[in-house]
Formats: C-alpha cells, sequence, structure tokens
C-alpha cells in the first residue's frame, strides 16, 4: 500500500493537468477574491455573510458542489480515468501483484488529497491572504478561524465521500469527457433536488447526505447534535462510498 | 516446488454467449520459452489476460508457481513480468520516469536498476524525450523495460515485436534467448508470426477459436514438418530392410501403423517406387509429405493448404 501510495504522488506530482488546474485555481481564487474585497462585487446571501465574514465571500463557489464538482471532476477525469482507457498503465499495477482493493485506496486517498489542495487549501489561503494584504486583517481573529476550522473540518468529510464517488465514476467510465460530464449531469441533478420541490422521501434522504451537508457545515452556529449528526452522515457515507468503490474495482475487467 | 510456472485447468472465459476460451489446458514448465500460436482472435490475449489477472475466467482454474487460491495468485503475480496487447506507457513522462514509477510500484530499492534496464533495452540514450514522442518500437522496448525491471522469474509477452523493425526484431528475440538462458528465465509468448516463433520458442501451444488444438515441443514441431517420402506397402518389414540394402539408406522411421517415413530421395521417388517393386512389393501408398511451418499450422486450424 505504501508502495501504491508512493507511485500515485509521483504521478500526481508530474501529471500537467494537476498543475493547470491549480493555476486556474489560483488565478480564478485570486480574482474572485480580489474583486469581493475592493468591493467591486458584492454577494448577499452567502454563509460567510452570515458569519460576519463577507470579505471571504469568494469563497461561496468553492463550497457549491454545482462550482467546485467542475474542478473536482477535471482533476478525476485526467488523473484517473486516462490509466484506464485502452493504453492505459493501470494494467501495470494489477499485474505487478498489487491488491485491487489497496490500487482503488491509494488512487482515491491520492486523488483527494490534490482535490483538497486546488478546492479548499488553495481558495482558503488566497481569501486569507488578500484580506490581510487589503487591510481587513482584523476579521481573522480567533472567533473566525475557529468557525472556519470547524466549517472546513466538517466539510471534508462529505467532500471526500464526493471524491470517493467521482473516483468510482472515473473507474466505470474509463474516458476523461465522460468522468466530467456525467459528474456535471449529476451534480445538476443534486442542485435541482436541493432548490425545487420534492416528495417528502427524497427529502429526508437528501437532508441526509453528503450534498445536503456542504451547505449546512458552514452555518454560523451548529449544536453539538448537528455536528455529531454531520460527522456521522460523512463517515458513512464515505465508508459506504469506499467499500463499493473496492467491490467494484475487484470485479473490474481491465481492458 | 512444482516443476510448472503456468497451469491451467480447463480454463474457460465467456462473453455473453460466445467463448473465447473454453477448457484451455496449458502447462509451462520453469525455464521453457512457450510460443503461443495463434490467428488474430483466436483467444491468445484473451488466455495472457487471465493469466495475468487483469480478466476473471468463467470458469477453470490457474495455477501460477504451484499456487491456485486467487489471493495466492495475487501475491505471486510479483514473480512476473508482462506485457499484454499494448505496452502501457505514461505518455507524458520520460523513459527513465516510466521506469520509476514502476519501481516504486514494486518496491524495489535502488535506482541502479533503472539504468540497468534502460541499458539492456537499449534506451540510455532517449534523455527527456517523453514516451508520447517514442517511435512504435521503442515503445515496445521501454514496455519490455518495465516488465524486466524487477527481474521476474516468468515473462509473458502479447506479441512483443508488433511495430518493431527487422532489427529490432532480432534483438528483442536475442535479448529474450539471452535472459532464458543466463537466467533460467520463463517466457510465454504469443504471436502470429510463426516463423518468428519457430526461432525462439521451445514449446508450443496451438490456438485456435479459444481451444487448444496442439501442444508439442520444438523437435515434435520440426519432426511434423521435415519433409518426406510417405510410403505404405503390403509388407514393412521387407520395405525396410529393402531401402536398407537397395536404396543405402537408414534414414527413415517405421510407424506405427506400418508406414515407412522416408527423409532421403525427396527428389527421386522413382527410384524408391522401382526398388519395391523390383522386390515384389505392393505399394499402397507413396507421396511426398511435409510441411512448412505455417501450412502445418493452417492445415491444423482447418484453412487452406500453404504450400
Amino acid at each position: 500500500m505504501t508502495n501504491l501510495l508512493r507511485v500515485e504522488l509521483y504521478k500526481l506530482k508530474r501529471n500537467k493537468s494537476f498543475w493547470v488546474i491549480i493555476a486556474m485555481t489560483t488565478g480564478l481564487s485570486t480574482l474572485l477574491h480580489y474583486l469581493v474585497v475592493i468591493d467591486w462585487w458584492t454577494m448577499s446571501g452567502t454563509v460567510f455573510n452570515e458569519a460576519g465574514l463577507s470579505e471571504l465571500n469568494a469563497l461561496s463557489p468553492f463550497t457549491t458542489l454545482l462550482f467546485f464538482n467542475l474542478i473536482v471532476s477535471s482533476l478525476a477525469g485526467f488523473f484517473i480515468s486516462v490509466e484506464f482507457s485502452s493504453s492505459g498503465v493501470i494494467k501495470n499495477q494489477v499485474i505487478s501483484g498489487n491488491k485491487r482493493s489497496h490500487i482503488f485506496l491509494a488512487k482515491f486517498l491520492v486523488f483527494s488529497l490534490g482535490a483538497i489542495i486546488v478546492t479548499i487549501l488553495i481558495p482558503v489561503i488566497i481569501g486569507i491572504l488578500l484580506v490581510i494584504l487589503f487591510g481587513h486583517g482584523d476579521i481573522i481573529n480567533t472567533s473566525n478561524l475557529l468557525y472556519l476550522g470547524r466549517a472546513y473540518f466538517l466539510f471534508i468529510l462529505p467532500f471526500l465521500g464526493y471524491t470517493g464517488l467521482i473516483t468510482v465514476l472515473a473507474m466505470i467510465t474509463e474516458d476523461s469527457g465522460k468522468t466530467i460530464i456525467f459528474s456535471i449531469l449529476f451534480s445538476i441533478i443534486m442542485f435541482a433536488i436541493e432548490k425545487f420541490p420534492k416528495p417528502l422521501l427524497i427529502e429526508t434522504v437528501f437532508e441526509h447526505s453528503i450534498f445536503y451537508q456542504f451547505s449546512e457545515v458552514f452555518k454560523h452556529t451548529m449544536t453539538n447534535g448537528e455536528i455529531i449528526k454531520s460527522l456521522l452522515i460523512g463517515a458513512i457515507s464515505l465508508m459506504i462510498i469506499i467499500l463499493c468503490g473496492i467491490f467494484m474495482m475487484n470485479r473490474k475487467e481491465i481492458k | 516446488m512444482s516443476e510448472f510456472i503456468l497451469r491451467t485447468n480447463n480454463l474457460t472465459k465467456k462473453y455473453k454467449n460466445d467463448f473465447a476460451l473454453e477448457n484451455v489446458n496449458v502447462s509451462i514448465k520453469k525455464g521453457e520459452i512457450y510460443g503461443l500460436i495463434g490467428q488474430n482472435g483466436a483467444g491468445k490475449s484473451t488466455m495472457l489476460r487471465l493469466v495475468t489477472g487483469l480478466s476473471f475466467p468463467t470458469d477453470g482454474s490457474i495455477e501460477l508457481f504451484g499456487n491456485d487460491h486467487p489471493s495466492e495468485l495475487t501475491e505471486v503475480q510479483k514473480r512476473m513480468g508482462a506485457i499484454i496487447e499494448n505496452p502501457a506507457l505514461f505518455p507524458n513522462m520520460t523513459a527513465y520516469e516510466n521506469l520509476e514509477v514502476h519501481r516504486l510500484q514494486k518496491g524495489i530499492p535502488g535506482r541502479s536498476c533503472i539504468q540497468n534496464t534502460l541499458e539492456l533495452v537499449g534506451l540510455l540514450d532517449t534523455g527527456k524525450k517523453k514516451a508520447k514522442n517514442f517511435s512504435l518500437g521503442m515503445k515496445q522496448r521501454l514496455g519490455l523495460g518495465i516488465a524486466l525491471l524487477s527481474d521476474p522469474e516468468f515473462l509473458i509477452l502479447d506479441e512483443p515485436t508488433n511495430g518493431l523493425d527487422p532489427m529490432g526484431i532480432v534483438e528483442m528475440r536475442e535479448l529474450i534467448k539471452r535472459l532464458n538462458h543466463e537466467k533460467g528465465l520463463t517466457v510465454l509468448i504469443s504471436s502470429h508470426i510463426l516463423s518468428e516463433l519457430h526461432q525462439l520458442a521451445t514449446s508450443f501451444g496451438i490456438i485456435h477459436k479459444g481451444k487448444i488444438l496442439e501442444e508439442l515441443t520444438l523437435k515434435e514441431l520440426d519432426e511434423k514438418c521435415k519433409m518426406h517420402v510417405r510410403v505404405k506397402v503390403d509388407q514393412s518389414a521387407i520395405g525396410a530392410t529393402v531401402l536398407e540394402d537397395t536404396l543405402s539408406t537408414t534414414d527413415f522411421e517405421v510407424m506405427p501403423d506400418g508406414t515407412i517415413k522416408l527423409y532421403k530421395y525427396l527428389n527421386d521417388v522413382r527410384s524408391v517406387s522401382q526398388a519395391l517393386t523390383n522386390n515384389g512389393l505392393v505399394i499402397e501408398h507413396l507421396s511426398q509429405n511435409g510441411d512448412s511451418l505455417e501450412s502445418y499450422f493452417s492445415k491444423l486450424v482447418g484453412g487452406v493448404d500453404i504450400d
């Protein structure tokens, strides 16, 4: 497993698409934060407004499934799917005598690490740096840091669940384009379920899914019960998705 | 320890209603170079994919290094190297980086094995050239390098000479022979180019429409393909004496059914017939036989006879 993790990290570091996504996220994040900080772009009704962190409003898109899916699925497409294509190097990993479950886990973990870097770390770090640079450093106080820490800590679990889903999708489609398209369709469906009226059963299922947690964890105040519920939903979903991924990988015919 | 590196027992692979492989039994001994001969679509790659764990059998079992339990198979695969169909390479990486990925994957300590392998497959001077810019032959050689990096005991090569120029083919053949002689490397190699396999393999399996039609050694194959005059007379014992005394040759065999296979007088069948009839023997059958490798294969799979 350690060998596989080292290989995946080696590949991620040399993946051109990963660096292109990093450059694009950095540029886009800088631009959005800059526009928000200089008050050129005013956003209302965001979770960060409610928390008194309107200067960090540009983080909102990066916590919205419809938007961050574009980043995550692109990375999955060019980091995972390509390896399963006809000339795919996945063959070498299987032939090398590695357990398929380990191959899946290593890919999932390193892909998730890359996704966290481009979707969470870069926007947050750039946001904080720009806020300080433009003279709003006073908002980076203990209370707000605790809020951001709690929110992002709780955000990571459902986020990992989602990267797990995308890992499975990338493995099934074996094509970067299909991975991106299907994930966009999927995120649109989730968006529609969230925004439009729905039967009670679907509403209940949705409210107990990781998709609901993406916005729920950014509430300014959360009760202990809500925090535990969020942790449980994230952890259980993650476990189920990983087990499904391993199950599918173990039965997959490698082309 | 089993003398067999690979044994398959009624190995079957079915896609919906079509059998890609049907009850295939193959045995490969340690130190052999086993050539799997078959037309395109005969089931060669399917068999190799099953052996390497890329695909799963519908029925039957595989025994590798004496182990046949699925979890053990994964473990013993570490002792194998393989190229299945195309060499699997990272196009945006150099030859060195591709080998480094594989080194990390297999947990091989030190990087000296990379230089040694690059030298072995003749890619030491590729420098920073990316694999995507390699010729087909260079890609094949890099694929072979990846398969050989961990110093495997069993090498599986699926059509390894595809895309190689004549010199490349000779080099690859010599390399495989050398590794077989020097390190006792067992090789399973598939090809539809019979002459190529004939120069390399020590044993053969002929596969057609998912079934193994015949398994034979190089000696047996050569024997079957050797040109001869096939004679059937009413008294084979006397016939043999006539050949020895009248035609002064012992280069013949009397088969269990009484047929005599004469390896001389190929261009003088008339003398043979004359000698036999002059000694009062009745010739029931007289013909010139023997196949080229292609013709033998073609006959076996029920195709057109190639002269």
